[in-house]
């Protein structure tokens, strides 16, 4: 058989025999075998980005490629050895892969939680660090560099360092910072080891680098970044050239023109700053807005904050039905597979907490300890301030700041690009901050998440904190994202308090872009003592769904009415539900958290029903009135009526509203501004029907019946084309539905879209379609009968091959909780899974 | 017999490089056997048939040991492939057979090139 065989049955050729010619054929099949060969070998060994195929060897190989992740879904009892233990370590896995996390040493505890979130989240962790430090285009190409630019120009890798940098060494937040960073380099090896890394580094071919400190900080920059960083005042600087100082000025007013619901009613100590001066547009400033405002509408959802929706409260124990203390959260933020939250316990000499934390940081940012428990929503204050910088063609390269010519510091950053060359790219700072834009004018942007903080120590401080005093006192240190941190303890007290910086500027309009000469600096914050807060109310029930916090009493300017704050229905339909007569439960906090009512719908649907009443209408238009007039106002799966309202207020801000912006060619999109003009339209149709703005320019003289009726003609001829003619079978869940998106944006690895109740009013928030933003984590507390409980939409694992990849996304939807159980009671729970870590 | 001899020792020299780490050893193992093999036609069928078993192996392993359904069903979501799990499994056999035959072919081809128009083959002393 061998080719040595083969020969001794042949005779050989003498040495001397010319050598013969190979034949055209053998050419020909050679030639062919090098082609196919090369061919081959090229996609076994190389990616091509172009048609965004992995090098196929590496990425499918059965030993070390995607195939791992059968084996890294498993989850099994075992021993692990880490690096840098002191002590063992237990970690406890609940059935649904919630973590327990029991370490004999604070150092051993921050390090296994690194170990533990870098287990099931890696790749998750490392998107998030490289989205933060502009490094994105390294590993996905080009695609992602507009994101990258605009990071490194924003600052949060230099934030950072800073924020490193400044940690002093006594700080306990230095400690957990360089454990947990230790934890996740052990997991990092021994995934490169085992060939268990995330399936997506397999597939986009590249390894994680070793995990720092910073990194952790850059995952907290990132959210504080997708939370308040805000181009509002490019939006309003285009209204007011736009539309006109005029309807600016009354659409878009500082304080809501509708009814809120503050938190903080009073009364408020004397400010110590200058009051707001009132709107008039420096003209010659809005000029360079357009072409900032439209960059930063290019880039990548969440990387610009767009109004937050978000609810917690609690109910003193004098009102509870246990006696003990309530309180509820559900931040609401975009719902991603993997999400957002990892669910764990930290049990330590120091640390008893349980609840959510983020994966790449070392605390529990939600949950509660032995004590006390919190939840957070945004505060939605302005935090961002646009400034535009003074400069002249014979002071090149200065700008003009307290009567001097400065220069701009520079910062040099190199780009690496996949597939690509590397891009330079070099940020200017002023004193205000980074310059983010020179197309037009030269713009820079003060933003709060600038400002180097210590919030991860504020959070474990938190972690630690026994009773209001601790809690608050740990808050002092908070920056940002400003927030309200919401308290309930084990003796029934309970309290709200908006942390955070309130930037106050010396003069000007600080909702637009302001110049950057001196004068309109930022001078300072609103001291602690002044910032909206209240405890122990005697109403015995507290509450936030990111409205207004205080009245138009309080002194300091915070932000406007339009896109800073909520237009408050979420906030009113807690109050509501919360202000009932009688006691309340720990299942009262849960149906109220997915409570479907529309609140706006309730003062509206109402006054749409009298503009009709005497309107001729077809059969189609009888059936919708006939819903309508039966509705609850609940926005259910099965409605009818919740589909004609959805849509409704929709067509009647389109019918009121889409004519002034065709006249004036507003540059600004309706859908950017809607909430800002819901609470006009809400207000001028309950109590000022003849408002000017029924009647744009072209439709004629108008009231607001005038447009409701046009509103509803149209939009039931146009929900006939949509469900077809039959008005019983437009049912809300044909409209309206909700999606996990993968947080790689691979559209196989989503969730959904699937049917789903609620919309932007509801406490059971679900704004738009299909919803992709909503509660991202569930919280409920009982300290009268000591009971936890909380899920959020997905699982602990990123692995989409393990079981713990959606699990908990049924329960989620169903508005179910599961129980919170404590390290103790998870140990011993049947089908716990148990590692050992040794050193 | 000697095909069966070929793929058998061919793919157990492949299937040890793959347990390595050595996803394309079956293309190397392939090139010899094609260079020394005498029949082109066996030495490709055993070079695709060692590269096939050299990556099915360890996936039937894995299958065994961890189940790669829900593996193969994300693979194939990732892929564009939604509810399409045979996929990612054809695609890996598919990479595992190529890597094998074109060794084979090529190693067979180079021996051609050393073989006289009359189909001889000769040797360098």
């Amino acid at each position: 058989m061998t080719a040595a065989t083969t020969v001794a049955e042949r005779p050989a050729v003498q040495a001397r025999a010319p050598r013969p010619r190979p034949s055209q054929w053998a050419l020909i099949n050679v030639a062919m075998a090098i082609l196919l060969s090369a061919t081959v070998l090229f996609v076994a060994f190389f990616p091509l980005t172009a048609a965004g195929l992995p090098a196929l060897g590496p990425a499918f190989n059965p030993v070390t490629g995607a195939w791992t992740m059968a084996a890294d879904a498993r989850d099994t009892d075992r021993t692990m050895h880490l690096d840098g233990l002191q002590e063992p370590v237990a970690v406890y896995l609940e059935k649904n892969g919630t973590a327990h996390v029991k370490a004999q040493t604070d150092h051993d505890l921050f390090l296994a939680t690194g170990y533990v979130h870098a287990r099931f989240r890696l790749f998750q962790m490392d998107l998030m660090r490289r989205q933060g430090a502009g490094r994105l285009s390294q590993v996905v190409g080009k695609a992602a560099l507009d994101s990258d630019r605009f990071e490194l120009q924003l600052g949060l890798l230099r934030t950072a360092q800073l924020e490193w940098q400044h940690l002093e060494a006594s700080d306990p937040s230095r400690d957990a910072l360089l454990a947990y960073a230790h934890g996740v380099n052990d997991r990092i090896e021994e995934a490169r080891r085992t060939h268990e890394l995330d399936v997506m580094f397999t597939l986009l071919g590249y390894q994680p680098e070793p995990w720092t400190p910073i990194d952790s900080l850059l995952i907290k920059g990132d959210m504080t970044q997708t939370l308040n960083f805000t181009d509002t005042p490019l939006v309003m600087a285009l209204l007011m050239k736009s539309l006109g100082a005029d309807l600016t000025n009354e659409w878009f007013p500082i304080l809501p023109p509708n009814q809120q619901a503050p938190y903080d009613p009073g009364p408020y100590p004397p400010a110590s700053v200058a009051p707001i001066a009132p709107m008039s547009p420096p003209a010659p400033l809005l000029t360079g807005a357009e072409p900032l405002h439209d960059r930063l509408a290019a880039l990548p959802a969440g990387l610009i904050a767009h109004g937050g929706a978000s609810n917690n409260w609690a109910v003193a124990g004098a009102k509870s039905a246990s006696g003990g203390a309530l309180l509820a959260g559900d931040p609401h933020l975009h719902l991603t597979l993997p999400a957002i939250w990892y669910q764990l316990s930290i049990d330590s000499p120091t640390y008893h907490a349980a609840g959510v934390s983020i994966p790449g940081t070392p605390v529990v940012l939600i949950g509660h300890n032995e004590h006390i428990a919190w939840s957070l929503t945004d505060a939605q204050n302005q935090q961002t301030f646009f400034y535009v910088e003074k400069e002249d063609p014979a002071h090149p390269n200065l700008y003009f700041w307290n009567g001097q010519w400065r220069e701009y510091t520079s910062i040099a950053y190199d780009i690496p690009v996949l597939g690509g060359t590397t891009q330079h790219l070099k940020v200017r700072w002023s004193v205000h901050g980074p310059v983010i834009s020179e197309r037009g004018q030269t713009t820079s942007v003060w933003w709060a998440g600038n400002l180097p903080s210590q919030d991860l120590g504020v959070l474990l401080a938190i972690d630690r904190a026994s009773n209001w005093r601790e809690f608050r006192d740990a808050l002092r240190g908070w920056l940002s994202p400003t927030h309200n941190f919401v308290y309930a303890d084990d003796r029934g007290n309970i309290g709200l308090i908006s942390a955070g910086y309130y930037p106050q500027v010396a003069k000007g309009q600080p909702w637009l872009p302001m110049p950057g000469t001196g004068e309109f600096d930022v001078t300072g914050t609103i001291p602690f003592d002044q910032i909206p807060q209240d405890y122990n109310p005697a109403a015995g029930y507290i509450w936030s769904a990111n409205q207004r916090q205080v009245t138009s009493d309080y002194p300091y300017y915070i932000g406007t009415a339009s896109n800073f704050f909520d237009p408050g229905y979420r906030a009113n339909e807690i109050r509501r539900v919360l202000s009932a007569p009688g006691k309340r439960s720990a299942g009262d906090m849960q149906a109220l958290q997915t409570d479907t009512r529309d609140f706006l719908a309730a003062e509206i649907v109402p006054v749409l029903l009298q503009s009709l009443a005497k309107e001729k209408l077809n059969a189609g238009e009888t059936a919708a009135v006939a819903a309508l007039k039966s509705w609850d106002f609940r926005m259910e799966t099965d409605s009818v009526a919740a589909t004609i309202w959805w849509y409704f207020w929709g067509w009647y801000m389109s019918e009121t509203f889409q004519p002034w912006w065709k006249s004036r060619a507003v540059k600004v999109d309706m859908g950017e501004v809607f909430d800002g003009l819901g609470q006009g339209l809400e207000t001028w149709t309950l109590h000022n029907p003849d408002n000017r703005a029924f009647s744009a320019p072209g439709v004629g003289s108008r009231t607001a019946p005038d447009a409701q009726r046009k509103a509803f003609h149209k939009l039931i001829g146009d929900l006939a084309k949509l469900y077809g003619p039959d008005p019983s079978t437009w049912t809300y869940g044909r409209a309206h539905g909700r999606m996990l998106e993968n947080l790689a944006e691979v559209k196989g690895l989503s969730y959904g879209p699937r049917a789903d109740r609620g919309d932007a009013n509801t406490p059971l928030a679900a704004g738009g379609y299909p919803s992709t933003h909503g509660p991202s984590w569930r919280m409920v507390v009982d300290w009268g009968s000591r009971t936890f409980s909380g899920v959020y939409p997905g699982g602990q694992s990123e692995n989409p091959a393990s079981d713990w990849y959606t699990n908990r996304v049924d329960t989620w939807w169903s508005g179910d909780l599961d129980p919170m159980v404590s390290v103790d009671e998870a140990a011993g729970a049947a089908g716990v899974r148990t590692w050992s870590l040794r050193a | 017999m000697r095909l069966y001899t070929a793929v058998l020792l061919a793919a157990l020299v492949a299937l040890a490089g793959v347990l390595l780490g050595l996803w394309w050893a079956p293309f190397p193992v392939a090139l010899v056997l094609g260079a020394v093999a005498v029949r082109a036609r066996v030495a490709l069928t055993a070079g695709a048939l060692a590269g096939l078993l050299a990556w099915l192996l360890p996936l039937a392993v894995a299958h065994e040991r961890y189940g790669v359904g829900p593996a193969a069903s994300s693979l194939a979501a990732i892929m564009g492939f939604d509810r399409r799990p045979e996929v990612p499994v054809v695609l890996t056999l598919l990479v595992g057979t190529l890597l094998g035959l074109t060794g084979a072919w090529l190693g067979s081809g180079a021996r051609g090139l050393t073989r006289s128009p009359s189909g001889d083959s000769f040797r360098h002393q």
